[in-house]
């Protein structure tokens, strides 16, 4: 995650192309910590080989 | 038999022509012009079309008995729902002017079974972030009190049933939308087992998590319409093609030897809940115990895990799926769902993967835990309901709910009510079961609703 910078705060609001209001952006700011914490408890030691929940077997459809 | 029936008791009355689908109907529409004004349980109200409904289905039921236990049933449709010429707006500035040309597959397949639509039911904007007060309608307001929150976001449905303005109702629910509602409003809601009941023709919260599956007074009733809402349906990707079970086969059967396990640290420790709901549980697991089922205790990884997972996979599927209009109309959404896809924002697409990691490993905990267990039970709410003014619009942060593991494994879960706690609001404990062991869930739930006396007592607004 980026620090918690104007700089990288802005580019993450670009990136996502939106166009937010400063009262907007300021309380955005104040839940940003919890989205890190959020990203944090996803992350366990799992190596490289562990899949990911959404993956897909291919269908009678795919065979036609 | 209450002056409000249950599905149940209305279905047998109907089947033995002591009943008319038209007096019922008549009757729900009279709680709704009652009613209404102080619930906003309904969007869209559609009496001609259940008074047409009502109609035809006493027509056909005198002419060759009833098709189904659904026959001449007045429901509501949440408003995400789409239905054919009526309006579906999804409480959204977006949609006021959607008129879809077909129905949901939910929408058709209780259609088929003869049910009665009164309308589409309130909603928090796009299934999310409610209550909203700067929407084109007002947000629904609970019966018990009418100033306190629905929990949301099938909060229509969940108010409409409790008063009986509805006997039954489609909700839809990506972290709780079903089962916090049905809590806070003192009925029952289940959220069946990811891909049982098709998505196709309902506005998206969050692909993988989203659920579509009833509300009704008890947990029978959910269990009478889940048998009709059930079913492989090639429109959704997400589809189960499995055998369809008898929903109800297993009611009476006693819950003598089942095994239930409680995940004590979820509502004890990792959420500490109100004093109320937490008698309310414990008075239920004696309950249980009383009715011979083996109590057991189960641990799970910590609560917040399971929501920091959902929660990243829900911030990711909305901002996807709501990309557009957030780029070009960001102002027109709701403030609070205007602040949830402003979330997406921060969601790499590396934390989105590693959070469906992270899904893959808590499915394979819970698979685990629940091995040699029937149900597992928790709490569905932290509290009773709190002040429709007092809704905190960050709760995402504040605490973990208890709902939102379950969307993230896709097992089935049902909320129940367990008491009455402060202010007399209701209180209630969450059954989850195995993947497509609905039937077994409903057991449990149905003998608890009928060993305790909370069926009995219906809002006092409602006068009945």
């Amino acid at each position: 995650m980026p620090e918690n910078n104007d700089e990288a705060f802005e580019f993450l609001l670009a990136r996502a192309g939106l166009s937010l209001t400063d009262e907007q952006k300021a309380e955005l700011k104040t839940v940003y910590a919890g989205i890190a914490e959020m990203a944090q408890r996803v992350r366990k030691p799992r190596g490289r080989m562990a899949e990911p929940a959404h993956v897909y077997d291919f269908t009678e459809g795919d065979l036609a | 038999m209450s002056v409000i029936p249950t599905i149940a008791e209305a279905a047998r009355l109907i089947a033995a022509k002591q009943l008319s689908p038209v007096e019922l109907t008549r009757a729900c529409l009279e709680r709704v012009h009652k009613l209404d004004e102080q619930l906003h349980a309904f969007v869209h109200l559609t009496e001609e079309r259940a008074l047409a409904d009502a109609r035809a289905a006493e027509a056909a039921i005198m002419a060759n008995g009833p098709k189904g236990p659904l026959h001449g049933i007045p429901i509501g449709l949440k408003d995400i729902v789409d239905t054919k010429g009526i309006p579906t707006t999804c409480q959204s500035k977006f949609l006021q002017d959607n008129i879809p040309e077909t129905d949901a597959a939910c929408a058709e397949k209780l259609a088929a079974a003869g049910t009665v639509l009164m309308g589409k039911t309130t909603t928090h904007e796009f299934a999310d972030g409610g209550p909203s007060f700067d929407l084109p309608k007002p947000p629904a307001r609970n019966p018990w009190n009418t100033e306190h929150f629905t929990a949301g976001s099938s909060s229509g449905t969940g108010a409409g049933v409790a008063a009986g303005l509805i006997l039954g109702g489609i909700g839809t629910d990506t972290g709780g939308s079903i089962r916090g509602p049905a809590a806070l409003c003192g009925i029952a809601g289940i959220k069946p087992t990811y891909g049982l009941v098709s998505r196709a023709g309902v506005a998206p919260a969050a692909f993988s998590l989203d659920h579509i599956g009833p509300m009704a007074w008890t947990a029978e009733d959910c269990a009478l319409m889940l048998q009709a809402l059930a079913g492989h349906d090639q429109c959704d990707p997400a589809s189960a093609s499995r055998p369809i079970p008898t929903y109800t086969a297993q009611l009476g059967s006693g819950i003598k030897g089942l095994r239930i396990g409680v995940v004590h640290h979820f509502h004890e420790t990792d959420h500490q809940v109100s004093d109320g709901t937490q008698r309310g549980i414990t008075a239920a697991i004696a309950t249980f115990r009383d009715l011979g089922a083996d109590i057991r205790e189960v641990q799970l990884s910590p609560l917040q895990d399971w929501n920091a997972c959902g929660s990243l996979i829900s911030i990711t599927e909305r901002a996807a799926a709501y990309e557009e209009w957030a780029r070009t109309r960001l102002g027109d959404f709701s403030e609070r769902l205007r602040s949830r896809l402003m979330l997406g924002a921060f969601v790499s697409g590396v934390d989105y993967v590693q959070a469906v990691r992270r899904r893959r490993e808590l499915r394979a905990e819970l698979q685990a835990a629940m091995k040699g267990l029937d149900v597992v039970l928790t709490a569905t709410q932290p509290a009773e309901a709190a002040r429709i003014d007092a809704v905190p619009k960050w709760d995402l942060f504040a605490a973990p709910n208890f709902t939102m593991p379950f969307n993230v494994a896709g097992y089935p879960a049902i909320s129940i009510c367990a008491g009455f706690g402060a202010g007399e609001l209701p209180v209630a404990i969450q059954l989850v079961g195995k993947p497509f062991q609905e039937p077994i869930v409903f057991r449990i739930a149905d003998a608890f609703e009928k060993a305790t006396p909370f069926r009995d007592r219906r809002p006092a607004l409602v006068g009945a």
